[in-house]
């Protein structure tokens, strides 16, 4: 099978052939037979029917299970118009906007995208977009080595931390040599006396999130704040575009750069699929790591956008970029402010104060579940809650996807239930299910 | 304009061009003319075009009586509000005002731009694909049996022993990459300080050795355009811990040496590393893992004809021989023993993992469509794409006024500009309907216009490509530093968006 | 293309120059390194009273395709700041040895000005 997506007739083939001056394609390669490669993938090639079938086929293992899983990816409904229009071949099959007099429109995108994090978070200086939150905190840590005024080579970091968050963190600042340590956790947000206690003039970075992994919403991040101020840190913030179109806003509470993962608006459940949110001062304009969009002026004298400040990446500053990253998430970043406009500031506002009231709710329905306790922290929550279980965690996990739904397991009697619009009707069957299995 | 021959000096309608010498040789006989282009521009006044959201429809809401404490709320949100039929045309007209692989030729050289079929679209918004990342192994097998089998394709397709889909991007599979390199030293007790990197390679390499905290050691390339073997060796020591190298390099020149190349650092000690970048040129042809590259990133973009979305998202799965499996990140497919109804593949802990490089599982959608891709592909169209990408960027150079100082190249070839500006070269091209090659790199040849067609490309489309390199030929600098005069915006001015920066809707008005 | 290099001053092989008057030296980048970087659009330098140390880097200036650092041809005290280059930074290209000199140090010791090349060795390093 020749590849269905090269345009090449035999006969055109036999054209350019003799144009180049060769008698057969093969002339055109100059491997060495000693490393040449004779022999077979054994990858069958499919019509492209077939080829969907087998994709489907595959995929279709999948349990259908109605999920009520977060702890760092959400799911919102996502508008059909989204999908509508970030598909359109212009947006989807671009390139970076290395020229940017016929790449206005995604770059225009872009800086919308920008200026919604400006917004939703009060500091100055939004990028285009990093891979996801874990290495947007990643980025983050290496940035306060990059800043004059921090000296330090400690992070601190929760000890309510994803997982898989502290461990990408750590390969980042595997090669600065930065340590991280993590302070400690008092019914779901951070202890912040021990903080206090923790902070010396060796820590360079301070994060927090809020929400935390945990859900529960941080009330004393203006403390937090002030901590790393006085001992010459960054305050870095994890938090998402909808917590933050509720939640105080991170400029207020001291915040030097706000990372997180903003694909919940735009993206549904993919996953782990992500959009690294990527927000900072502007005193640090220069050590942002990726992309920039800014305005400027065209020959005609009109507003036009363009990537800016290109001399901070890795193709023109090499080994002294500010960061390795190229490509980035900007499709992503397109349909997250596509969404966020879908919503305007009211839709935005009414979705973050559900996901105030409706894990409250449940949890307080669940709570009246024979053998189960919610919310396990008090305070407020933001989508999601802990919930003591008397039964083993593992067996009431297990059990329940046997009834099609799945919460997650996080300790020997703990499990954690992420709670948004998308399974509000299930929110019914899951109570019965789990008065099952719980008791 | 559609005739037997085609005449580079005479201009299309609305260009204006200074008379030219017309190279003889590129009278073509393909009955192709010239493209004419305009691409859309919407603009409400003059001293911008389309409106921002913000300033179509701008709303402010305030706070109140929400479920939170006041104190643990923002006071207000100022965002914007369109209803969706002026969202939707929001963002069909800035649609209009881009251009991409679906617009016309991009042949942006070691950007890999083909075209990007639109089925494997479908296949990674199956509903069945969108689970969450928490799910146990046992819930989730269709997911784990796709990304086991892609992990196999690739394995194959790179002559590698083990592949991780981890990497979101191919900046991320060279920091996923060399970060296994140190671990493998590290636990042989060898600790080595330097990454040994090209002047002509990618500068994610250079970027990637230092994150990772090794000192750059630069290699000047030969007069042939390829790795110069004396001065490998004497860049090359026992603080070498990985050489990083693309092949075909960036000129598209296949290194012929790899061989040598590849003994030179083994014997310090020191790893191969393959950039992926110009795998398209190669496919069942010759592989990385033959040529005695011990880890490699694929790019799926690039390769295996995912869309590259205006940026990203990308997908950087990175391959390693056996010895270097032990390293890779955490979690890992691998099929699982015995018949407990747990299913046939399971995630696993490789025994000296580097752990994460990303907090789940990669760019999940992306590697859907490199899998589609690949499955629709097979062995045979494979192949036949890295052929006819060959052949095309082969046919291109023939047919443009532009001297290629480096040969035989591959997939892309890198022409030089001459007297000309490179970059205006690219400006003037951008007003006849094509995406202009990457200019001024690799800086190993002199205003460099580095150019890959992609196998995409029919014969007709490649006349058109090089009408416009010929019209572009033969303006002068005055009509080449006005240019492009119609594209949706004109020649922006750098200078003062850098000297200014204005990175938001709200700089903007702070400034008026 | 020919460059500026007048002969009063001193030069570093990598493009600064500095003119001594008595106690205090004047130092900038050459009309050479502003062609090289193209058209300037941003610097930074360091804090009146900062210290600098010979040949130790002590600045940025940043074009739109490079960043470079600038490096001191002296040690001594920074006892002035060409700010207008914050806000007008176009000026390193407009007039290099003029308007667009960097910092004023008070010299630490006048031997290290021996060791800086003459207008003639620097005019034959540029060539």
């Amino acid at each position: 099978m020749t590849s269905p997506y090269a345009p090449h007739t035999a006969t055109e083939t036999e054209a350019m052939l003799e144009a180049v001056g060769v008698n057969n394609i093969e002339a055109l390669f100059d491997v060495p037979g000693s490393v040449a490669f004779d022999g077979d993938f054994g990858i069958d090639a499919h019509g492209e029917r077939a080829a969907r079938r087998e994709a489907a086929k595959l995929l279709g293992r999948n349990d259908d299970l109605t999920e009520f899983l977060g702890r760092g990816h959400y799911t919102h409904y996502v508008p059909s118009v989204v999908d509508d229009l970030s598909t359109r071949s212009e947006f989807l099959t671009s390139y970076t906007q290395y020229q940017p007099e016929v790449a206005q429109g995604f770059l225009q995108a872009l800086f919308e995208y920008q200026s919604m994090l400006v917004e939703l978070t009060g500091l100055d200086v939004a990028n285009c977009s990093m891979y996801d939150d874990a290495t947007a905190l990643g980025e983050a840590a290496t940035l306060s080595q990059r800043v004059r005024s921090v000296s330090g080579e400690t992070v601190l970091v929760p000890a309510y931390l994803r997982e898989g968050k502290r461990a990408v963190l750590a390969n980042y600042v595997d090669g600065p040599g930065l340590d991280v340590e993590s302070y400690p956790m008092v019914n779901g947000q951070a202890d912040v006396d021990a903080l206090a206690d923790a902070i010396d003039e060796d820590v360079a970075l301070v994060y927090a999130e809020t929400p935390t992994v945990r859900g529960v919403i941080e009330e004393r991040l203006a403390d937090i704040g002030a901590l790393a101020e006085d001992h010459d840190a960054l305050f870095c913030l994890g938090s998402d575009p909808v917590a933050l179109a509720l939640l105080e806003r991170p400029a207020d509470v001291g915040a030097d750069v706000v990372v997180g993962d903003a694909a919940s608006l735009g993206t549904g459940t993919a996953y782990g699929f992500g959009l690294g949110m990527f927000v900072t001062r502007e005193e640090y304009l220069r050590q942002v790591p990726g992309r920039l969009v800014g305005a400027g002026e065209d020959s005609d004298g009109r507003r036009a956008y363009t990537l800016t400040l290109q001399t901070r990446e890795q193709h023109i500053r090499k080994e002294r970029a500010t960061s390795n990253i190229c490509t980035n998430q900007a499709w992503v970043a397109l349909r997250t402010a596509m969404h966020a406009a879908w919503l305007g500031p009211d839709g935005l506002v009414d979705l973050a104060e559900d996901c105030v009231t409706r894990p409250r709710d449940l949890a307080a329905r669940l709570d009246d579940v024979v053998g189960l306790q919610a919310p396990v922290h008090d305070g407020h929550h933001f989508r999601e809650f802990v919930a003591h279980t008397d039964q083993p965690a593992r067996a009431v996990v297990d059990d329940l996807a046997s009834e099609g739904y799945a919460v997650h397991e996080i300790g020997e009697h703990l499990i954690q239930v992420s709670a948004t619009e998308v399974t509000a009707e299930a929110e019914d069957g899951l109570i019965a299910a789990i008065s099952e299995v719980a008791k | 304009m559609l005739s037997g021959h085609f005449d580079l000096a005479v201009p299309p309608p609305g260009i204006e061009t200074a008379p030219s010498s017309r190279p003889t040789s590129l009278t073509l006989d393909t009955g192709v003319s010239r493209v004419r282009y305009k691409q859309a521009s919407w603009t409400d006044d003059g001293d911008r075009y389309e409106p921002l959201l913000s300033e179509k429809a701008p709303k402010t809401v305030d706070i109140e009586d929400s479920p939170l404490p006041e104190e643990l709320t923002r006071d207000s949100l100022e965002l914007p509000a369109p209803a969706e039929p002026e969202l939707a045309r929001h963002y069909t007209r800035l649609s209009q005002m881009n251009y991409g692989v679906e617009s016309g030729p991009f042949p942006l050289g070691s950007c890999t731009m083909k075209y990007n079929p639109s089925f494997t679209e479908d296949i990674a918004a199956l509903p069945s694909a969108a689970v969450h990342p928490a799910r146990p192994d046992s819930t989730v097998q269709g997911t784990l049996a796709l990304s086991y089998r892609l992990q196999d394709y690739l394995a194959r397709i790179g002559g590698m022993d083990a592949v991780t889909l981890q990497p979101p991007a191919g900046a991320a599979g060279e920091f996923t990459g060399i970060g296994i390199a140190k671990a493998h030293h590290q636990h042989n007790d060898d600790d080595r300080s330097e990454v040994v990197i090209p002047d002509s390679a990618h500068g994610t390499n250079f970027a990637t050795a230092a994150m990772a905290g090794y000192d750059v050691v630069e290699l000047p390339s030969g007069d042939d355009g390829r790795v110069d073997i004396d001065a490998l060796e004497a860049a090359v020591s026992e603080e070498t811990a990985a050489l990083m190298l693309t092949n075909p390099n960036t000129l598209g020149l296949f290194e012929r040496d790899i061989e040598r190349i590849a003994d030179i650092v083994h014997d310090a000690g020191g790893l191969l590393y393959y950039d992926g970048a110009n795998l398209n040129a190669l496919l069942g042809r010759a592989r990385p893992g033959d040529m005695g590259f011990d880890v490699m990133h694929y790019n799926v973009h690039k390769t295996f004809a995912t869309p590259h979305g205006g940026g990203g998202p990308g997908a950087g799965p990175v391959g390693v021989t056996e010895k270097l499996a032990p390293f890779l990140p955490a979690p890992h497919v691998r099929e699982r023993e015995g018949d407990d109804g747990r299913g046939d593949y399971e995630y696993y802990r490789p025994d000296h993992s580097i752990g994460k490089v990303h907090g789940y599982y990669g760019n999940w959608p992306v590697l859907v469509k490199a899998f589609a891709y690949i499955t629709r592909l097979g062995d045979s169209g494979l192949a036949d794409a890295s052929a006819k990408a060959v052949l095309n960027a082969n046919y291109l150079a023939e047919r443009i006024p532009y001297e290629v100082p480096f040969g035989p190249f591959h997939h892309e070839f890198v022409a030089s500009a001459g007297e000309q500006d490179a970059a205006d070269v690219a400006k003037g091209m951008l007003d006849h309907g094509v995406h202009p090659p990457t200019t001024k790199w690799p800086e190993t040849v002199a205003e460099a216009l580095m150019t890959e067609p992609t196998e995409g490309e029919s014969r007709r489309s490649l006349d058109q490509l090089a009408a416009a390199f010929g019209a572009v030929h033969g303006e002068d600098d005055g009509t080449l530093a006005a240019a492009p005069t119609r594209t949706a915006a004109g020649r922006i001015d750098q200078v003062s968006a850098a000297r200014t920066p204005q990175l938001s809707w709200q700089a903007l008005d702070s400034d008026d | 293309m020919s460059f500026n290099v007048p002969d009063d001053l001193r030069y570093l092989e990598s493009h600064e120059w500095v003119h001594t008057d008595g106690a205090t030296a004047r130092v900038g980048i050459t009309d050479f390194a502003q062609d090289e970087l193209g058209d300037v659009v941003f610097v930074e330098l360091p804090d009146g009273g900062d210290n600098l140390t010979a040949g130790e880097a002590f600045g940025v200036v940043e074009s739109i395709k490079a960043v470079s650092d600038v490096y001191a041809p002296i040690s001594g005290t920074v006892t002035a700041v060409n700010e207008s280059l914050f806000d007008r930074p176009e000026l390193l290209n407009e007039d290099p040895f003029g308007d667009g000199w960097m910092l004023e140090v008070e010299v630490g010791d006048e031997g290290e000005l021996d060791e800086l090349l003459s207008a003639e060795e620097y005019r034959d390093q540029i060539v």
